[in-house]
């Protein structure tokens, strides 16, 4: 039976209640932080050595892919109504739009230390405590559009230039290639300041705290963004013909690559899945 | 990207300031002052750009022995912030960076274009450990630390094979 991942901004108040409750519920089984867990264990950087599974890589998408799937699998055990719903970033862009109310994931960090003083995710209800963190604080923090630096989330044109890209990823396959539709989304680039975060990166950067670090999967909107992000591929294929994954055969011995990247038959740890298994999902959910 | 030798990392100083708090902003100044009287900052900046030289020295134009002296040890924003750099042994090993925030470990990673990103700040890089830790502290709120026992990437070695010990240069 085929779900429907819907757009924050849609839900029905009932809908955004049993999401929430879901999600605390695989946090008070101490699911959620194996999530957290397993996101800080995958990200290796492209200037050391080993695979790159989750970032810096073509299975950038696939990987998230496949993560978002575990957890909605997790929230759809506790409630089966519920799906992930996706933040699109390029028509909710303040503090104040979806899915920053307090009836849904509460709002910006209090100025003082940062922390997300409403909605159900704050640390004085009890529920959610960050337990795998980089820092000491347990409560959740964001700096919605880095009140220090103002800078704005991506928009319709900066999303449209990735998928404008015809290519799916191109060597050497990590964080420094300026062309292929990957990076463009993912959104590695080059020099200092604004112009060195695009789309996904930057609305990491844009929300901050928790979601700026390593371990920014202890922001819930880690999942509505990259619910989003994964919608972009659904829609990158549909309008290049159903364009494939690349590189579809792995880098060989004498390329500087060589078993740094998952190619499309190839296994994409953690997971018994291969990126070519994940290209299309079309028989477990679409977007609404 | 690659800082050039004989360059100043620039921006090292232009993170957009915010008012410190009297105490630290305070010890800032004085710590800077000190630095300055006794003509570190050069001394400060070399092994950076050594490192920077070569990711992977060999024996010959490694670091100085006792690579335990800082390569950096400043105060910003009223944190101390430290960097040690460790030189592989052979030309097959990797150095590595230990850098700290207030005595406590930031894990920093290498991107392929040479540039940093660390755990606090992880989805864009910087030129160097030193510019990669002063962003850290940028992006942390007043008060906030380091996890002393944060769970890094290395930490965890599944998957990856190749004994992520440290941080790689």
């Amino acid at each position: 039976m085929v779900y429907v991942r819907k757009d924050a901004g849609t839900l029905t108040a009932a809908e955004r209640r049993r999401f929430v409750k879901a999600l605390l519920e695989v946090k008070r089984r101490g699911e959620y932080d194996e999530f957290v867990r397993m996101h800080l264990a995958y990200f290796s950087s492209d200037g050391e050595r080993g695979l790159r599974t989750a970032h810096m890589a073509p299975s950038f998408l696939p990987w998230h892919r496949r993560f978002l799937l575990d957890l909605e699998t997790a929230l759809r055990r506790i409630d089966p109504s519920v799906t992930l719903p996706y933040w699109d970033w390029t028509r909710d862009r303040t503090a104040a739009s979806t899915p920053w109310t307090a009836d849904f994931l509460g709002g910006d960090g209090r100025r003082s230390d940062r922390q997300v003083m409403t909605g159900p995710f704050a640390y004085r209800q009890g529920d959610w405590t960050i337990e795998v963190g980089v820092t000491d604080g347990g409560f959740l923090t964001r700096d919605l559009g880095r009140r220090g630096d103002p800078l704005d989330l991506p928009t319709a044109s900066d999303l449209e230039r990735a998928l404008r890209d015809p290519v799916y990823d191109v060597a050497p396959w990590d964080s420094t290639v300026t062309r292929g539709f990957r990076n463009k989304l993912e959104g590695w680039g080059t020099g200092r300041g604004g112009a060195a975060w695009r789309n996904h990166n930057r609305v990491h950067r844009w929300v901050g705290g928790a979601m700026l670090g390593a371990a920014s999967v202890n922001d819930p909107v880690f999942w509505l963004h990259h619910a989003f992000v994964d919608l972009q591929w659904y829609r990158w294929q549909r309008r290049h013909g159903g364009a494939r994954y690349l590189p579809a055969r792995p880098p060989g011995p004498r390329d500087g690559q060589h078993r740094r990247v998952v190619a499309r038959h190839e296994n994409l740890p953690p997971w018994d899945v291969t990126p070519d298994e994940l290209e299309d999902v079309g028989r477990i959910y679409r977007y609404a | 990207m690659v800082v050039p030798m004989g360059q100043a990392p620039r921006g090292a100083g232009d993170a957009a300031p915010r008012p410190a708090p009297p105490g630290p902003a305070n010890r800032t100044r004085r710590d800077v002052a000190r630095g300055l009287r006794a003509g570190a900052l050069a001394g400060v900046l070399a092994p950076v750009l050594t490192a920077f030289r070569s990711p992977r020295p060999g024996p010959a134009e490694a670091d100085p022995p006792g690579g335990t002296a800082p390569a950096f040890e400043q105060t910003y924003r009223g944190r101390r912030l430290r960097g040690v750099w460790t030189p592989g042994r052979t030309p097959a090993e990797d150095g590595r960076w230990h850098v700290t925030v207030d005595g406590r470990p930031l894990h920093l990673m290498r991107r392929a274009d040479g540039g940093w990103l660390s755990t606090v700040d992880h989805y864009c890089s910087y030129r160097t450990p030193l510019e990669a830790a002063r962003a850290a502290v940028d992006a942390l709120g007043p008060g906030e630390q380091l996890r002393d026992a944060a769970p890094a990437p290395k930490d965890t070695g599944h998957a990856h094979g190749e004994g992520r010990h440290g941080v790689r240069a």
